[in-house]
């Protein structure tokens, strides 16, 4: 289509309407697009404690020479005590693929069922793949009370 | 060589990237004569009318309960515990959720009226004769996978109303001599309906029956494609 009208820039009926027609399409589009992307979204319920910074257990949870498994900060986290002075908490997630750790009873250390990697309890790389260590927690003992709280 | 305008039909493509990526997808695949064979150049019978369209309403309806269905599952739990609160966050804390559902509830609703209408016309014009016999035939069992869809849906929300029409509507071909209670044993997976009946029927109605009923369509199709639409006799 090659009229004087088409050339130029002067706008043109059938301009117009292929423009309304396309506002109208896209606006369509849109109210297909947002309401299914809204419903699809996920909404995570948050559950009390999530968002607390800090834990608190009795000290009886864990026994000298064992670990044990908790959640902290919505994340699995193991806190151990390998004797009467010292306690460690760590994250439980390997920081190779993000597998959880496993308390390995014979070695004393942990040990990812995912790909072999493996700990010693301050979270250190023994052996495996995983690139770093595990990210440690401050745990102390208060009153009876295990206390963990973000490093 | 290259192309200024690109004509489909009516529609003008100026737009050179747009006419390069046709013209490869034509060079490979022959979209020019088949979007004109099918499309463009396809001209309908002037006799036909509002009422030639339910089938293809029907077939939206159809397309319309697969997309909104497939948006159901992703929240649906198809256990007796979770299915009823399951539904109940669809429809009450999941964003447009009650519009997804309530497109999915009432487009099966709307499907079995646009097929009776759809039926009646080709009913009374006659269209059902030689030599289209057998699409009445594939039109009949779509008719049953239809309902067998509603039917198996039915149950899903496991509600008072769900649970009992499913022990009536499994109730009543127990009514058949000798194979009766054989078919009601085997639609409810045993002698009540627990779990095992919940997640047989979820399986009709999300995989089985969908599956089969898109290949009975593709047949249903291909025979008017095949056959030409009638006019009335």
């Amino acid at each position: 289509m090659t009229t004087d009208a088409m050339s130029g820039n002067e706008p043109t009926r059938r301009g117009f309407l292929d423009l309304a027609l396309g506002l109208l399409g896209a606006i369509s589009a849109i109210g297909v697009v947002y309401p299914v992307g809204m419903y699809l979204w996920p909404r995570v319920d948050k559950k009390e404690g999530d968002e607390t910074r800090s834990m608190k257990l009795p000290v009886g949870d864990v026994p000298i020479g064992e670990a044990k498994f908790v959640r902290f900060l919505n994340k699995p986290a193991v806190i151990m005590r390998p004797n009467e002075q010292e306690i460690y908490a760590l994250s439980a997630v390997c920081t190779h693929l993000g597998c959880v750790v496993k308390w390995n009873d014979a070695g004393k250390d942990l040990f990812c069922p995912c790909h072999g990697g493996k700990f010693d309890v301050k979270g250190n790389v023994l052996g495996g793949p995983p690139p770093k260590p595990l990210p440690s927690f401050t745990a102390k003992i208060e009153n009876e009370y295990i206390v963990v709280a973000e490093a | 060589m290259e192309m200024n305008t690109l004509e489909l039909g009516p529609i003008k493509i100026k737009n050179r990237l747009l006419i390069r990526i046709f013209s490869a997808l034509d060079d490979r695949l022959g979209l020019r004569e088949i979007l004109n064979d099918e499309v463009f150049e396809k001209i309908s019978p002037a006799y036909l009318g509002l009422w030639s369209c339910f089938g293809g309403i029907t077939f939206f309806l159809f397309i319309n309960q697969v997309v909104t269905g497939m948006l159901v599952m992703v929240y649906y739990q198809p256990t007796i515990e979770q299915a009823h609160a399951s539904v109940a966050h669809i429809m009450n804390e999941v964003p447009f959720g009650w519009l997804v559902r309530g497109m999915h509830a009432w487009g099966s609703n709307l499907m079995i009226v646009t097929i009776i209408i759809h039926m009646a016309k080709i009913f009374v014009h006659g269209i059902y004769k030689a030599p289209r016999e057998l699409n009445w035939v594939t039109g009949v069992t779509l008719l049953l996978l239809t309902l067998g869809l509603s039917f198996s849906g039915y149950l899903l929300p496991w509600t008072q109303l769900a649970y009992w029409a499913t022990v009536v509507g499994t109730e009543t071909p127990a009514a058949m001599p000798y194979v009766g209670e054989y078919i009601r044993f085997a639609m409810r997976g045993g002698d009540d309906i627990s779990q095992v009946t919940l997640t047989r029927f979820f399986a009709l109605h999300v995989m089985i029956m969908p599956v089969t009923i898109a290949a009975v369509i593709g047949l249903h199709i291909a025979q008017i494609r095949r056959q030409g639409i009638a006019g009335p006799l």
